[in-house]
């Protein structure tokens, strides 16, 4: 692919030929310019993500032999695609479905409590910064394996969670398929709250992007802090909100200690490309649910936020 | 002005923070979580120091009766940490300053300059955000096979300075994000002084993004730091590894001693004394400089 289509003109700035000529000219240059300061990662993006992408797609249809001599690869059709979601259950389905009924429970909890969090750090009082220093921390611990030896310690759960015998409650009152996964969450509660570090960051940024005569506005109309909260906060941080998501799905999605990235290894080079595949079009799924829920709910919003 | 200011704060921009059971309310919330979040962390130090007649003492939870520094010498010691640690701050270092230029740099292209396809590549780059990184990792693997990287620290540094590596795309979109909010009045100033868009990147663009290079900067360096999944994919086999792939390579050893019949009580400690060793530099590095990611936090727009 032929990144510079562009001819590129030196004397283009000094010329001073018709204004038209001209004006051609500069935005030649203008897109020279453009394109040397693309050209890195362009190219970086061909070497590593496009070449290694479309290479995955070619190896998931293929028996890999990796031998002194080179890569042997032999076809062999949908096979593995085949494997992994019909025949053998236990590579995709056993960790699978547990894991996206947890992450579907996180991530609402995720989203509510970086955003209470974020809206509370933007208040007014006494100690704010010393806590706004505190609720970083999940940012530096929670991308590490630190976070494992957290769980491990059993630091995840809440005390109150089993003093209170929730988890017998959920049994009783939620179907078996449900309650293990968000038996689950509620045991991690802890650990949900440590992956909100860049959610709490994201909302904090976007909480400062509503003006402050909105809500001078709302308080001379008399409006309570109750409908302040959800006619101009909640609306405001609708766009951060789905930021949120998208980033928490990906984030989640791709995290190294969930458990079908763990069964991408090199044993087997073209099983392991179809599951990340296969793995690769349920993050496009949520994301694309995301974006649609997205549209609507811009949609209904744009005009009143008008 | 600062009183006025302060007034102003105290009648407005704020929902509803008045009143006595309010603020406690407040603080009681606030306090839970922030006791949620350093409670292991006291955990980890406390456990670190306890010496044996402490951890088998039913009466000591959290304040041992001495500090003990075998464990943490003895994790210290498995962890190789003055190699281990030299090589963690090397490449976090090296790919987090490489990662601020080399995004920087596309994430201005894309928000002021204009170049062919522009929509198809920015298309690109938020594929590369979402896009998990096993899906490429094993090609990735045997190109730098190819390339005779595996075992270096090539196959981490290489792409950062293409603006790619851990979270690239994160941090051209967060530059992206920060220079399309500046006003442009600068640049055009510039440009009718005739200076060319290099000259006007680094000259007037880069001295006024700090807080957008503070925020990558940390970021980078955090993500660098903690991560495992590639160094352990791309150094398998190699000597010198950072510190987070230290601490697998100490958890697979402390279980497997613990096969043979080791005291289980003396594995936490060394654990956690490993954790804390890896946890301390970044804990010195984000305490100086909290105040800068905090107000660059609020500043870069890291969002739209």
């Amino acid at each position: 692919m032929s990144l510079l289509p562009i001819k590129p003109k030196a004397d283009a700035e000094r010329s001073g030929a018709l204004p038209l000529r001209r004006r051609r000219h500069a935005s030649t240059l203008r897109k020279l310019e453009g394109s040397v300061f693309i050209a890195p990662w362009a190219i970086g993006f061909l070497a590593f993500v496009a070449f290694p992408l479309i290479y995955s797609l070619y190896m998931s249809f293929h028996q890999v032999r990796i031998t002194v001599t080179g890569v042997n690869a032999s076809w062999v059709g949908t096979q593995y695609f085949r494997e992994i979601l019909f025949a053998d259950g236990g590579l995709l389905y056993d960790d699978l479905f547990p894991f996206l009924k947890e992450a579907l429970v996180m991530i609402p909890i995720i989203i509510v409590f970086s955003l209470m969090i974020a809206i509370l750090l933007n208040l007014e009082f006494l100690g704010r910064s010393a806590f706004r220093v505190i609720f970083f921390l999940p940012v530096i611990f929670a991308s590490g394996q630190i976070i494992g030896e957290f769980i491990a310690q059993g630091e995840g759960s809440l005390g109150i969670i089993s003093s209170l015998r929730m988890d017998g409650m959920l049994a009783r009152y939620l179907p078996a398929s449900w309650a293990g996964p968000i038996g689950n969450v509620i045991g991690s509660f802890v650990l949900v709250l440590w992956y909100s570090g860049v959610q709490i960051l994201i909302f904090l940024a976007g909480r400062q992007t509503i003006s402050r005569s909105v809500y001078e506005a709302a308080r001379i109309d008399g409006a309570d802090p109750w409908s302040t909260f959800w006619k101009i906060t909640l609306p405001g941080m609708v766009p951060f909100i789905f930021l949120n998501v998208i980033y928490t799905i990906v984030d989640l999605f791709t995290y190294p200690s969930n458990p079908i990235i763990g069964k991408v290894t090199t044993e087997n080079y073209g099983l392991s490309s179809a599951l990340a595949w296969i793995y690769f079009v349920i993050v496009l799924l949520f994301i694309a649910i995301a974006l649609v829920i997205y549209a609507r709910v811009d949609r209904a919003l744009s005009p009143k936020r008008q | 002005m600062g009183k006025l200011s302060w007034l102003k704060n105290k009648l407005i921009g704020k929902e509803a923070d008045k009143g006595l059971l309010f603020r406690a309310l407040l603080y009681l919330l606030l306090v839970d979580v922030a006791f949620i979040y350093l409670k292991p962390v006291f955990y980890m130090v406390t456990t670190m120091v306890k010496d044996a007649s402490d951890l088998l003492d039913p009466a000591v939870i959290w304040v041992p009766t001495g500090i003990y520094g075998g464990h943490l010498a003895e994790a210290a010691k498995m962890l190789d940490y003055v190699k281990s640690f030299g090589v963690s701050l090397s490449v976090s270092t090296l790919s987090a300053v490489i990662q601020v230029v080399s995004c920087s740099v596309a994430g201005y292209a894309f928000a002021r300059l204009d170049f062919p396809l522009k929509k198809l590549w920015f298309a690109a780059l938020l594929f590369t955000f979402i896009m998990p990184a096993q899906v490429t990792i094993l090609p990735s693997i045997l190109l730098f096979k190819e390339l005779g990287w595996i075992n270096t620290f090539w196959p981490i540094l290489v792409p950062t300075l293409f603006g790619h590596g851990l979270k690239g795309a994160l941090f051209v979109l967060i530059f992206r994000q920060f220079f399309s909010t500046l006003p442009k009045e600068m640049e055009e100033a510039a440009r009718i002084d005739g200076a060319g868009a290099f000259r006007i990147f680094f000259k007037v663009m880069l001295p006024i993004s700090r807080s957008a290079i503070v925020v990558v900067f940390l970021f980078s360096f955090v993500w660098s730091w903690n991560d495992a999944y590639f160094p352990s994919m791309y150094m398998f086999g190699a000597s010198d590894v950072p510190l987070s792939v230290g601490l697998s390579k100490l958890n697979a050893q402390l279980a497997a001693e613990a096969q043979e019949g080791g005291l289980r009580a003396f594995l936490e400690p060394i654990k956690m004394g490993a954790s804390f060793l890896i946890i301390l530099p970044l804990l010195v590095l984000y305490a100086f400089t909290q105040r800068w990611f905090v107000e660059g936090v609020e500043r870069t727009g890291l969002v739209e």
